[in-house]
C-alpha cells in the first residue's frame, strides 16, 4: 500500500505546487478502473493503481480539451511511458507538456519531467517484453497454412463492430482524421463485414507498425475482445528483427515506416 | 403466375449471386431469364487475374520496352502506374485483393536508381513489414510479388510476368481463401 500513498501524496504535491493543473490517473469503479481527473489536491486521495489498470493515460495529453485544463501529471506505467517517448520523438509531446508520475513494476519511481523518462526506461525496462503466453500464441498462429490463419482471423474480424475504440485508447493513434473516415475515395468500407473488418484491422496494425509500444490498451477495450496483441506484438518482432530498434526508448528516434537505409534487406524483392 | 415468375427470379438471382462476383451478379442476376441459367464452367486452365503496381521511371518503362521488342509476355497481368514506388499505399495492394486480384505485384527502379531518390527505399522498408502482416492475416506470400525492374530491363519483366504467373497458376484461384475480398452480404 505504500506505493499509491505515495503515489497519492506525489499527486496531491504537485497540484498543491502548482507545477501541474490537472493529475490524470486511475479511480476503482467495482472491478473496472477508470481515468480520473484530478484538479484539486483533496481528491488525490481517489487515486488507485493495480493491475486492472489497462487504460494508457498517455492518450489524454494530446486532446484539446485535457489541454484546457492546463499542464497535466499522468500516472504513467512502463509501457505508457514509452507511449511518451514515441510521442516525443514523434513531435507530439515537448519537454515540459506534462509531468509524470511513474509507477514501475513494483516500484514507484516519483514525479519525472518527460526528459527524464527515457533514461529510465533504458535503465530499469530495456527488457520489457510481451508476455509469454501471448508469444506462444504468435508462434502457433504462424505455424499453421495461410488458408486456417485467414480462417483464424475471419472469424475475429467478423466480431469487429468498427466502434474504433482500439483507436480511441491507443496513444499512437493520434491523426485528428483516420484514414478510414476519408471517403474521396473511401479506400476502407466502413460497413462492419467482411472486407472492411479485414482492411481496417490490418491497416490499423500497420500505422502502428515500429510505434506500438505494446500497452495493451487496444484490446483491452475491445469490446468484442479481438485480440489485437497478436498483430501488435507480431509487428513489432518483425520491426525490431528486420531493423533493430524498438519503439518508445528514444525521444530522437526516426520513424521506422517513414525513415530508410540503403543497407535494409530485401532478399524478398526479386 | 406473375408471382411464380418473380419467385423464379428472385431464386435465380440468389443463386447467381452465391457463385459469381458481383460484377458477374449484376450481369447475369438482373438479367437471368425465368429458365435456371448455367454458371459458366471454370475454363480448364486457370487464368490468374494479377495486378502489378509500378512506377512510371523504371518498371513501367520495362513493361513498354518488352512490348516494342515484341517480347511475349502472359496477359494475365493488369499494369497499374504509379509516379513512384514510395506512392504505393499498402491500402493499393489490399484494394486489389479485396477486388479479386489472385496476386499483386509490386514493382519499381532498383535502389540507387529512384527518380526521387529514395522513394523506392521508403517502399522497400514498408513492403518489409507490410509483407509480414499480410501473411499473419493469410495472404501468403505466393499471392504478393515484389520487384526491381529498371527501364531497360524488357527481358526481366516479360520473365517476371510469366514466371508469377505460372506461379499463380500453381496456387489456384485466391476466390475462395482471400480473407480480404469483397463478398456480397449474407
Amino acid at each position: 500500500m505504500e506505493m499509491i500513498d505515495a503515489l497519492r501524496a506525489d499527486a496531491a504535491k504537485v497540484l498543491a505546487d502548482g507545477r501541474a493543473k490537472v493529475v490524470i490517473g486511475y479511480q476503482a469503479r467495482g472491478d473496472h478502473r477508470a481515468p480520473l481527473f484530478v484538479t484539486t489536491a483533496d481528491r488525490a486521495a481517489s487515486l488507485v493503481y493495480d493491475d486492472a489498470c489497462k487504460q494508457n493515460l498517455a492518450v489524454y495529453l494530446r486532446k484539446p480539451e485535457v489541454k484546457l485544463l492546463g499542464k497535466a501529471a499522468v500516472v504513467a506505467s512502463p509501457a505508457a511511458m514509452r507511449s511518451l517517448v514515441l510521442l516525443m520523438s514523434e513531435s507530439q509531446l515537448t519537454g515540459d507538456d506534462a509531468l509524470v508520475l511513474a509507477v514501475g513494476v513494483g516500484e514507484y519511481h516519483g514525479v519525472l519531467e518527460l526528459a527524464q523518462v527515457a533514461p529510465l526506461l533504458k535503465e530499469k525496462y530495456a527488457a520489457l517484453a510481451p508476455s509469454p503466453e501471448l508469444l506462444r500464441e504468435i508462434e502457433k498462429l504462424a505455424a499453421k497454412t495461410p488458408e486456417e490463419r485467414a480462417a483464424f482471423w475471419a472469424k475475429q474480424f467478423a466480431k469487429c463492430t468498427r466502434c474504433y475504440a482500439c483507436r480511441a485508447a491507443c496513444p499512437g493513434c493520434y491523426c485528428t482524421r483516420c484514414i478510414v473516415e476519408k471517403n474521396v475515395p473511401q479506400w476502407i468500407s466502413t460497413a462492419a463485414a467482411g472486407h472492411g473488418n479485414y482492411a481496417w484491422n490490418v491497416i490499423r496494425a500497420f500505422h502502428l507498425a515500429g510505434r506500438c509500444t505494446g500497452c495493451g490498451a487496444c484490446e483491452a477495450a475491445c469490446p468484442q475482445g479481438i485480440p489485437l496483441m497478436l498483430l501488435n506484438v507480431l509487428l513489432g518482432q518483425e520491426v525490431e528483427k528486420e531493423f533493430e530498434t524498438k519503439a518508445g526508448y528514444d525521444p530522437e528516434a526516426k520513424p521506422v515506416i517513414g525513415s530508410w537505409n540503403p543497407e535494409d534487406e530485401e532478399d524478398f524483392i526479386k | 403466375m406473375l408471382k411464380q415468375q418473380f419467385a423464379r427470379r428472385f431464386l435465380s438471382i440468389c443463386a447467381a449471386g452465391l457463385r459469381t462476383r458481383r460484377a458477374d451478379w449484376d450481369r447475369t442476376g438482373l438479367m437471368a431469364e425465368t429458365e435456371t441459367k448455367k454458371v459458366e464452367a471454370t475454363p480448364a486452365v486457370f487464368e490468374p487475374k494479377i495486378v502489378a503496381f509500378v512506377c512510371n521511371w523504371c518498371t513501367y518503362a520495362g513493361a513498354d520496352l518488352a512490348g516494342t521488342s515484341r517480347l511475349q509476355y502472359a496477359p494475365n497481368v493488369r499494369i497499374v502506374k504509379l509516379p513512384c514506388t514510395g506512392r504505393i499505399d499498402p491500402l493499393f495492394i489490399l484494394k486489389a485483393f479485396e477486388g479479386g486480384a489472385d496476386a499483386v505485384l509490386v514493382s519499381g527502379c532498383h535502389p540507387g536508381d529512384c527518380h526521387y531518390t529514395s522513394g523506392n527505399y521508403h517502399a522497400r522498408r514498408r513492403w518489409a513489414i507490410f509483407r509480414r502482416l499480410l501473411e499473419f492475416t493469410g495472404i501468403d506470400m505466393r499471392r504478393v510479388f515484389f520487384s526491381w525492374v529498371s527501364a531497360a530491363e524488357g527481358a526481366k519483366f516479360a520473365d517476371l510476368i510469366n514466371r508469377i504467373t505460372a506461379d499463380v497458376r500453381a496456387a489456384g484461384p485466391f476466390e475462395r481463401t482471400n480473407p480480404a475480398r469483397r463478398r456480397l452480404w449474407k
